[in-house]
């Protein structure tokens, strides 16, 4: 798989991996970006760049919701928790990837994805 | 460490987000590089490498400022006026605004700085002419307070007095007015008996004179009607706030005080409010104080016949009575009163008209074409701000494409402007109210008293309601054009991704308002041309006397004075002691002084001309020592002056002016033709003319002389004469020993109204020179603007099209050639102004009709000259950046086009 097609199907991909990040607790955007490179194996690479706009986007949708926390000794950062509408996607979107892995699975003869 | 905030700041493009969300975002994407940065170091990283690291996960700013907006879009439609209503989202755009006029600052400054000199010139005429002729009157219930003049229907333009007479019947015959008042003319009494004698200015009023405006006194009581019965003169006196401080030192113990005035004793009964003020006539237009007022019972004119005319009325309507009405009432009493009286009253009509107008009328044309002239530049200054915003929209047009692609309405970007047009002039108000003060401090300095009572003006609630006004006006008169321009051409031009017809399209509204410009500066440029035109005519004017180094002084003869034979010794006793003063060549008297306001008329019957039973004509009436006319400098035309054979013995004789000559006796020798004075001829003797003079301009330089006649003093010694001195010099430094001269010739001869003649004729125009100077400098402050605008045109016109210039002249076109291109721009914008201008300043012209002085209102001369200089002005504003135009290098320009 080339890098060009790694990054499309990313970019589709990038909404549901943040909800998911999201599902266990709040975490802000640096923490966000860290663990999809860590969790990845580095495989999946995100430019910062649209990590950003990508959660102001799912926010606007009221899908998650950012607010800003101060610990004593750490900086202040915007945490951003999943909300009700936001678990209901979530759950969405993976009926629909696991349907589409599964077909996929038919036409191609590709198996445990 | 590097301060990631203010890095983001420097980096990320200005977002469309209300400036709250901007500030989180960049604090968010701050700590994200921050954090990167830090780890980094952590990790082993040198400092460098950490810079790095953090540096590239932004690499190009401005693709993620497009899709944060994209994001964010929802949040833009979600202040909507329709989510919202009409102020949803108002503090927001305000923000914005505040910023984009920060980020701006020469463009503010400049707009700012126009705006503040537009409604801070507008708020110190605007708080100079409130007072005077927009403010009502303070007196109760102002609006039924009506003026009654008599008015002679052949003579118009004769001061309007009334007969005490006619004032009685007007009382018993008139059901429309619950009340009515006469008020005398401002007269000098003598107060003597503490210290120094004094000359104290007096009205002398109708008992109910104070009740029918209102007012109440501060201390003691008003006058009773008892003590205004027209029989016997009541000797009580109110004083004037001023007054009493002046003379009591505020005490109350002032009430029951005794004055000796004018001879005899009165007691003070009164003191009026110190914010009192009477602003009818005969103070109307003047800055005229009263320090005392004597019931009308005690004037030594109240026992006068009907023909005798000195009263001014004030009366106060019924209830429900309309003006008109009155009116109707008033004229039918008026002729009642000419059959029933056809001696003294034919001819003779009453008017009524509200206060208010009596009081403004003097200077009501000049307080509105000032204020309208002020407007005037008001409204240009706006042109001109409008004009930066449209050059500014030109760089904004990605702004405004990008918002309109958010979801931001037409409403919602006319909105913004708006905030931001609003900004500038509340900026510019504020500045302006500084510019005001000062304004007003000049304007307090420089304006004669007739136009501005200085302790009446001061910047107050009404001057600042009317700045915050004209910082709406300049708020939609300077963002409204450019912003409805922008939203409806720019959206569907800038999304097609044509810069171009953007700008090119402004240029058409740019334009447009700089032809505005020239117009109205045009207008402002030819009135001010009318008025200079005029005032020079009237610098022209011969008042028909030497004005320099003469001096004159008022002064009245002593109790002991009365016969003919002790005044006339008195009189002698005065110029002696005047003649002995070094310097003085020779002193003479009058009973009254040209310029200073005050006429006397008399009826005349003229032999073999008029016809008997007739009211005979008004004429002026003077009575003059010998040397009157020498000393003062009026030619003799025929005959010969009084000379000191012509005393209360000698058979009656008179000299009359010119333009009675003219009016009486035309084509003939007047010297020797006979006439008599009064209103019954049949009672008075005959009067011979013994000589013709010339003409003097009483009334004022740009009044036409009246008919008048001279008898000499000798004949008629007066109580109150005004003397003349004429001195070998200048007569500045003598005035002072010449009033002390007078003075020293009893306690009870004071000296009044010392005046430098020369000061009486500048006096007499300098109404007319601050309107004109007024006038002037806000002329030439519109041909700045205007001259401003065009430049600005022409140079956006020039970068606009500097390609196809460079084409031209790459294909063979001389410098010449492009230079007269942008030149032609220039020009024909300016032509174009002309010829609106032309049109406004004849409309201009025509509602300045009463301030010009022998100049027509459609003057050649004046037109022609603000064309001129406007068009050299427009033509100098062009060839500065049409000479830009003949140097643009042609390769360079149609590279920048590729």
């Amino acid at each position: 798989m080339s890098n060009a097609d790694t990054i499309s199907l990313q970019k589709g991909s990038l909404e549901m991996i943040l909800l998911a990040l999201l599902e266990a607790r709040p975490r802000h955007g640096y923490e966000l970006a860290k663990l999809i490179e860590s969790e990845s194996g580095n495989k999946l690479q995100f430019h910062v760049a649209s990590l950003y706009p990508m959660l102001y986007r799912l926010e606007r949708k009221g899908l998650v919701e950012g607010r800003w926390v101060e610990k004593a000794g750490e900086r202040r950062r915007r945490f951003y928790r999943l909300t009700p509408p936001g678990r209901r996607a979530l759950g969405q979107q993976r009926r629909s990837w696991r349907e589409f892995a599964i077909a996929l699975n038919r036409l191609t003869g590709f198996s445990h994805a | 460490m590097p301060d990631w905030r203010e890095y983001v700041r420097g980096h990320l493009p200005q977002l469309h987000v209300p400036p709250e969300r901007e500030s989180e975002i960049m604090a968010e994407l701050a700590a994200q590089l921050d954090q990167t940065y830090t780890e980094s170091l952590a990790g082993g990283a040198s400092e460098a490498d950490a810079l790095r690291r953090a540096e590239a996960q932004f690499a190009n700013w401005h693709a993620l400022a497009r899709e944060i907006d994209a994001a964010e879009a929802r949040f833009a439609a979600r202040l909507e006026p329709s989510h919202g209503g009409m102020l949803a989202g108002w503090w927001p755009d305000l923000r914005y605004a505040g910023r984009f006029l920060r980020r701006n600052p020469g463009f503010t400054a400049v707009a700012a700085i126009t705006l503040a000199f537009g409604i801070g010139a507008n708020t110190a005429v605007f708080t100079m002419v409130d007072p005077v002729a927009l403010r009502s009157l303070p007196y109760h219930d102002a609006g039924q307070l009506m003026a009654i003049e008599t008015r002679k229907a052949q003579q118009p333009e004769l001061e309007p007095w009334t007969s005490i007479l006619d004032l009685r019947d007007m009382r018993a015959g008139a059901g429309a007015f619950s009340a009515i008042a006469g008020i005398s003319p401002l007269w000098n009494v003598v107060l003597t008996g503490l210290g120094d004698a004094q000359q104290l200015t007096a009205l002398y009023v109708s008992a109910d004179f104070f009740r029918l405006l209102g007012v109440q006194p501060a201390l003691g009581r008003a006058f009773r009607p008892d003590e205004d019965n027209g029989t016997q003169p009541s000797h009580v006196v109110m004083l004037s706030d001023s007054y009493w401080q002046r003379q009591f030192g505020g005490r109350a113990g002032a009430i029951g005080a005794s004055l000796a005035l004018d001879n005899a004793s009165y007691t003070v009964v009164g003191v009026l409010p110190a914010a009192f003020r009477y602003e009818g006539e005969p103070l109307a237009g003047t800055a005229g104080e009263v320090d005392i007022w004597f019931p009308l019972s005690a004037n030594p004119l109240a026992a006068s016949p009907r023909g005798l005319r000195f009263l001014k009325l004030v009366g106060r309507l019924k209830a429900g009575v309309s003006p008109e009405r009155s009116g109707h009432q008033m004229r039918a009493l008026a002729a009642t009163l000419a059959q029933k009286y056809p001696a003294t009253n034919r001819g003779f009509a009453f008017d009524v008209q509200p206060l208010r107008a009596q009081v403004t009328g003097r200077s009501r044309v000049a307080m509105f074409l000032l204020l309208g002239t002020a407007g005037f530049v008001l409204l240009m200054a706006c042109a001109n701000v409008a004009n930066l915003l449209l050059a500014r929209a030109a760089a904004r047009h990605k702004e405004i494409a990008v918002r309109a692609a958010l979801g931001a309405s037409r409403f919602r970007l006319l909105r913004q402007f708006l905030t931001e047009s609003f900004c500038l002039a509340a900026a510019g108000g504020t500045l302006g109210l500084v510019v005001a003060f000062a304004g007003l401090e000049f304007l307090k300095a420089a304006a004669p008293a007739s136009l501005v009572r200085a302790q009446d003006v001061h910047l107050d609630f009404r001057a600042l309601a009317f700045a915050c006004a004209a910082v709406l006006l300049c708020a939609v008169a300077a963002g409204l054009p450019p912003a409805w321009h922008i939203v409806r051409n720019d959206i569907e031009s800038t999304l097609r991704g044509s810069g171009r017809s953007l700008t090119a399209g402004h240029h058409g509204l740019r334009a447009a308002l700089v032809v505005v410009q020239v117009a109205a500066a045009l207008a402002l440029l030819a009135g001010a041309g009318l008025l200079i035109r005029s005032f020079e005519r009237l610098l022209d004017v011969d008042p028909g006397f030497q004005g320099r180094n003469l001096v004159t002084i008022s002064t009245q003869m002593p109790a002991a004075a009365r016969t003919p034979a002790q005044r006339t010794a008195m009189y002698r006793l005065i110029h002696d002691r005047l003649l002995a003063v070094p310097g003085v060549v020779d002193a003479a008297a009058v009973s009254r002084l040209p310029l200073m306001g005050m006429n006397l008329s008399a009826r005349v019957f003229i032999e073999g001309r008029s016809t008997p039973g007739e009211p005979g004509a008004d004429v002026e009436y003077r009575a003059a020592t010998p040397n009157y006319f020498s000393t003062m400098g009026i030619p003799l035309r025929a005959g010969r002056v009084f000379d000191d054979r012509d005393d209360a013995n000698a058979a009656p004789i008179a000299l009359i002016n010119e333009t009675m000559a003219r009016r009486f006796w035309p084509g003939a020798d007047p010297v020797g033709k006979r006439l008599k004075l009064g209103d019954n001829p049949a009672l008075a003797p005959w009067i011979t003319v013994i000589g013709v003079v010339g003409d003097v301009r009483h009334a004022g330089l740009d009044t036409e002389p009246f008919a008048e006649i001279y008898r000499p003093y000798a004949a008629s010694p007066l109580g109150a004469p005004a003397l003349v001195i004429r001195t070998a010099a200048d007569a500045r430094p003598l005035v002072g020993a010449l009033s002390a001269r007078v003075r020293s010739v009893s306690a009870e001869v004071p000296a009044y109204n010392v005046w430098l003649m020369q000061d009486l004729v500048d006096r007499s125009t300098a109404q007319r020179r601050f309107v004109m100077w007024l006038l002037s400098a806000f002329a030439l402050t519109a041909l700045l603007l205007a001259a401003v605008g065009v430049y600005g045109t022409v140079a956006q016109l020039v970068t606009q099209r500097t390609p196809e210039i460079g084409l031209r002249m790459a294909l063979g076109a001389s410098p010449a050639a492009a230079l007269m291109l942008a030149l032609r721009q220039g020009v024909r914008l300016a032509a174009v102004g002309i010829a609106i201008g032309a049109a406004a300043a004849a409309a201009l012209a025509q509602l300045m009709r009463k301030m010009l002085f022998e100049v027509q209102p459609l003057d050649p001369a004046a037109f022609a000259a603000a064309a001129l200089v406007l068009a050299a002005f427009a033509a100098l504003a062009s060839y500065i950046p049409a000479r830009k135009a003949a140097q643009i290098d042609p390769l360079g320009a149609l590279r920048r086009d590729s």
